[in-house]
């Protein structure tokens, strides 16, 4: 079943089943994105996680279809993580990269370094960088999603991708 | 590293998350957001049955002694005892749901 048949059910008789359905197909893109911008914080990607799924529950209703579901989900997920950083005190900002990937998950070196490089990015690059290669959204999705102009999108892939050069090429 | 590999290593998609404990503390977390409303309801019911009580206790401690048991009198503790009837029913759907 695709989507949007989860979503019509979702909606309609507020189908717990169907939500489900479509948090399983979701979670991983959504956990991945947030581990990335939360810099490794598995812990605190994944209560962030639960609290973006809850709120697409508690807004299915308000989901229209003028976007795919993903992207209206993407966009839950950044405006969660910003309002949770801008709770933070200035004194706890996150750190380098957490080295928490479990023993099953393998990681070559090349990912690892990655990973790294990302944690060195501010939130807007890192969360359009993502969603724009690694989740596959297109530029107009992404801006969307990050709830952004187009052009202020393309600015951070650009500026993303210098820094991370430097820094993957600059061992 | 040039373009090309940057590009080829950011394409790739995010590591696979497994679901299952993920699934399971996020429909916990929606079945306790949905039981709110009734939790609260309950809440107040529970509050209100104990005014309604409260009040019948009242009323049964003024009217002691009175023997005066006429239409009027029996008017106020049957409307009490329906209410706390009425009240301990909706507490016990809340509860149920």
């Amino acid at each position: 079943m695709d989507d949007s048949a989860l979503v019509e059910r979702a909606v309609g008789t507020r189908d717990v089943a169907a939500f489900s359905q479509l948090a399983r197909l979701h979670q991983s893109k959504v956990r991945g994105l947030l581990l990335r911008l939360t810099r490794g914080n598995h812990a605190a990607a994944d209560d962030l996680a639960q609290e973006t799924f809850l709120e697409a529950w508690r807004g299915i209703a308000n989901f229209r279809g003028e976007s795919s579901f993903s992207t209206w989900l993407y966009r839950i997920t950044y405006s969660r993580f910003l309002m949770q950083a801008r709770k933070r005190k200035p004194d706890e900002q996150l750190g380098d990269w957490q080295e928490t990937t479990p023993s099953g998950e393998s990681a070559t070196q090349a990912r690892i370094d990655l990973e790294r490089a990302f944690a060195k990015l501010s939130p807007p690059e890192s969360a359009a960088l993502t969603m724009c290669f690694a989740l596959g959204l297109s530029n107009t999705e992404a801006a969307a999603a990050m709830d952004i102009p187009l052009g202020t999108l393309k600015s951070h892939v650009l500026r993303g991708r210098e820094k991370l050069k430097a820094i993957l090429g600059d061992p | 590293m040039n373009d090309t590999d940057l590009d080829t290593l950011l394409s790739e998609p995010l590591p696979e998350r497994d679901a299952a404990d993920f699934s399971v503390a996020l429909m916990e977390a929606i079945t306790q957001h949905e039981a709110r409303p009734a939790r609260i309801l309950s809440w107040i019911s529970a509050g209100v049955m104990l005014v309604v009580i409260v009040a019948a206790c009242l009323f049964g401690a003024s009217s002691f002694g009175q023997g005066d048991l006429g239409a009027h009198s029996l008017a106020i503790p049957a409307m009490l005892t329906f209410l706390a009837c009425l009240l301990s029913y909706v507490v016990l759907q809340s509860v149920r749901e």
